[in-house]
């Protein structure tokens, strides 16, 4: 075993550090993807200006950040959910519902249109308002210095023996795994997450048992919206932030909904530890390794590939 | 079922098949040479020798340029105006800071001509700036803008070699003047186009240099982490071989610009030092605002600061506002410097004036102008400088005023240095000497510097490389 991961990929602490590293960043990723999923599976429309409120997000908390240095790091990540939400809230209200209510001809079209529109919007607001110089917080918080053998911190790094992972990447994904846990009781142990199940499954059926459509529409984009923003929240801590930080991160979503399934919640979450870890092992052990980061978004491409050919409904999807 | 399987198993080999097919081989290096006659009948033959020929050529046709003082469009006032073409990167995934830096330089520029009443006195000049965003297509696209509907009569600046390459190829079909400013890529003066000078080091040159500063560190490998572009390609193969002719052992990894996740390119160089003995380096030749997504992530990854490593940051950290804010946790990084540093610039009243009044400009009177800000500047001041001693605005005649500063005693006073250009179409590059020294300009000062404490000036950084102008040693954490 042990001559099996050195040839395919050198030592195990490596192997062992590559896929936790892939399993931080891919808990963000399902945060992220999760939104795109909640908006698809009830409005029945891909948002292609998903990338923007993960954008969004880091942008407010760097503002927030930067005006009042002493709000603690998670009350900014707290008004960024917020101001995610209120954005995607009135977007759906001004911009979709016509669609909902049957006043737009051609709507699949219309909601293409229309969402690539928020998405340029966002992003030429944000470059106007902010600059196009890279902006980036302070890390949330610092490890104090300590040496238990095994464990051991720096003010940036935690080592676990002698795997170093980073001390933002950790506290990034954590509240990430706090947030679908919020999230996951929301949809599966509430009401209102119920009503949002039952509209994408049946529309007319759940308006005859009393929900109204129109407000769950509202409801799952704005909420889809705030989970892009609390997912750039927690990064932009971890990457610097410019107006079009959000294209590779929307483009990772759209990924992650199609190999978990579309509209399917686990698939979403299994989907972007998958992505996270692939991309992770991929650049971490393709033999080159002057392509090896260059290739980085082709293993996960490849990965999704071979899902779609073996089960093209994805991980979790419904039939088709 | 069984059918499903079959294609699956013959597409996993067909991607594999793909995947095998991308990696890198052995190029058997050729070179086209493109003729242009009088018949706009474009031929191309492939030759294994290049050989300078002087050919007389008539070029497309399209640029619109004066060619008198005459023909001058005017202003609103009805002055004249000379036009000058500036194609810079001002959104991703170019080097915004870059970009932004040469147009705050490049105004500096303007309005230091203007002020003096303009060229030879009388002709106001007047520039249009064309964001490339470091893309050849929009390179390429920029260059006959800018040549064919804003008739200009030069272009000068350019941060990014990929657009650069671009346009020295637009320039010399059109026949007009371009003075780079920015843009290291070898090709950009090897092609040896009569219309096109560089006043930025030659990818070679700071290879060299880079070389030379990890054997006088006592360094035994180097993970070179360079941007997959026509400047990192070449630049980090460039300084392998000259890392090999020390007998110093590197590898090369390439990653895509705009990339926000190097964890794991991070983990892999961490593997890989862990493995090495004797001392061991960092080079950065990723460009712009990527760059500091690697240098934080290689703290946070725990590559850097260590005790047995010299890491050597992109030489965008010579933006120090920027670079803290970044990279917080950036001390212990050096950094490459080409051009000036404040010492270097005391005795030149011309980068006095204009260090002063770029601080004016970015409203920081700690920012010391960066080596990209001063070529931007003197790369401008040099098409003026060539119009002024031509007393013409064709570009055979601004070329020979070019290439009339041809020594140190001869040269052009700008604000980094004295510039002039050894070899051109009077004096071609001779057998020994490389293909870009053609109208090179051949002073650049490299420097290398670190940062020793978190928020540090640039100003206060150490000069740690070359002996004659170090100011402190390498310090280790």
């Amino acid at each position: 075993m042990e001559w099996l991961i050195a040839e395919a990929c050198g030592s195990f602490p490596y192997l062992l550090r590559l896929i936790l590293e892939g399993l931080l960043i891919g808990v963000i990723y399902s945060l992220m993807a999760l939104g795109l999923t909640l908006i698809f599976s009830v409005l029945n429309i891909v948002s292609f200006s998903h990338g923007e409120f993960y954008m969004i997000g880091g942008y407010v908390v760097y503002t927030v950040l930067h005006h009042f240095k002493q709000v603690p790091g998670l009350v900014a990540v707290f008004l960024a959910a917020v101001v995610t939400f209120l954005i995607g809230a009135v977007f759906e209200r001004l911009f979709l519902q016509p669609m909902a209510k049957g006043q737009v001809d051609r709507p699949n079209e219309y909601a293409i249109l229309v969402t690539f529109g928020l998405a340029f919007v966002l992003q030429f607001v944000m470059l106007g308002l902010m600059g196009p110089f890279p902006k980036k917080v302070p890390r949330f918080f610092s490890f104090p210095e300590i040496d238990l053998g095994f464990l051991r911190t720096t003010r940036t790094t935690l080592f676990l023996g002698k795997i170093p992972l980073p001390g933002s990447r950790i506290f990034a994904a954590i509240i990430a795994l706090i947030a679908l846990g919020a999230m996951l009781y929301f949809m599966y142990r509430t009401w209102t997450g119920w009503a949002l199940q039952a509209v994408s499954q049946d529309r007319n059926a759940a308006a005859v048992v009393g929900i109204n459509p129109l407000n769950m529409n509202t409801l799952a984009f704005a909420l889809g919206g705030m989970l892009a923003g609390l997912a750039g929240a927690v990064l932009v801590s971890v990457f610097s932030w410019v107006p079009w930080v959000g294209v590779p991160a929307s483009a990772k979503s759209f990924v992650i909904i199609v190999l978990g399934g579309m509209g399917s919640i686990p698939g979403s979450l299994v989907g972007g530890l998958i992505l996270g870890v692939v991309e992770s092992l991929g650049t971490g052990c393709w033999p080159n390794p002057a392509t090896a980061q260059a290739y980085r978004d082709v293993f996960g491409l490849v990965i999704f590939a071979l899902v779609l050919l073996v089960k093209p409904t994805g991980l979790f999807g419904r039939k088709l | 079922m069984k059918g499903r399987k079959v294609w699956v198993v013959f597409l996993v080999a067909l991607l594999a098949l793909l995947v095998a097919a991308c990696q890198p081989k052995e190029v058997v290096k050729t070179v086209v040479v493109t003729k242009e006659v009088k018949e706009e009948v474009v031929v191309t033959k492939e030759v294994e020798v290049v050989k300078t020929v002087e050919v007389e050529v008539e070029k497309a046709k399209g640029a619109c340029a004066p060619q008198s003082f005459d023909e001058l469009p005017k202003d609103k006032d009805g002055n004249p105006i000379i036009k000058i073409g500036v194609p810079i990167p001002l959104s991703a995934p170019g080097s915004v800071t870059g970009g932004q830096a040469m147009q705050i330089a490049a105004n500096i520029a303007v309005d230091h001509i203007n002020s003096k009443g303009g060229v030879m006195g009388k002709y106001k000049v007047d520039v249009v700036f064309y964001d490339t965003s470091g893309l050849p297509e929009r390179g390429r696209a920029g260059a006959e803008y800018l040549i064919t509907q804003e008739c200009v009569n030069a272009i000068a600046g350019e941060y990014h070699s990929a657009a650069g390459l671009q346009e020295k190829e637009v320039a010399h079909k059109y026949g007009i003047l371009a003075v780079f400013a920015e843009t290291w890529n070898d090709k950009i003066t090897a092609a040896q186009y009569p219309e096109v000078f560089r006043i930025a080091p030659a990818s070679s040159m700071v290879a060299e240099a880079d070389a030379k500063f990890f054997k006088d560190m006592g360094v035994q490998w180097v993970a070179i982490v360079a941007e997959n572009t026509d400047y990192g390609v070449p630049a980090s193969e460039a300084t392998k071989e000259r890392l090999a002719k020390y007998g110093i052992e590197s590898e090369i990894y390439l990653a895509e610009q705009g990339t926000p996740d190097f964890a794991a390119l991070v983990s892999r160089i961490v593997e890989a030092v862990q493995n090495k003995e004797g001392k061991k380096g960092v080079l950065v030749l990723i460009t712009g605002e990527t760059s500091y997504n690697f240098e934080q992530q290689a703290v946070d990854g725990g590559l850097a600061p260590a005790e047995d490593l010299i890491f050597v940051a992109n030489q965008v950290a010579a933006n120090h506002a920027e670079f803290w804010a970044n990279v917080p946790d950036g001390n212990y990084m050096a950094f490459r410097r080409v051009g000036v540093v404040p010492a270097l610039t005391a005795d030149n009243p011309v980068a006095q004036k204009f260090i002063e009044d770029y601080k004016k400009a970015t409203k920081d009177p700690d920012r010391f102008p960066e080596s990209y800000a001063f070529e931007m500047y003197d790369s401008l001041m040099l098409v003026v400088a060539a119009i002024e001693k031509a007393q013409s605005l064709k570009t055979e005649d601004l070329i020979k005023a070019l290439e009339s500063f041809n020594s140190r005693e001869n040269g052009y006073q700008g604000a980094q240095g004295i510039y002039y250009f050894l070899y051109g179409t009077q004096n071609p590059v001779p057998e020994g000497v490389p293909e870009w020294m053609w109208h090179q300009w051949p002073d650049p000062a490299i420097l290398f510097l670190q940062y020793t404490e978190q928020g540090q000036s640039v100003n206060d950084a150490c000069v740690i490389w070359p002996d004659a102008y170090k100011t402190c040693d390498y310090q280790y954490p």
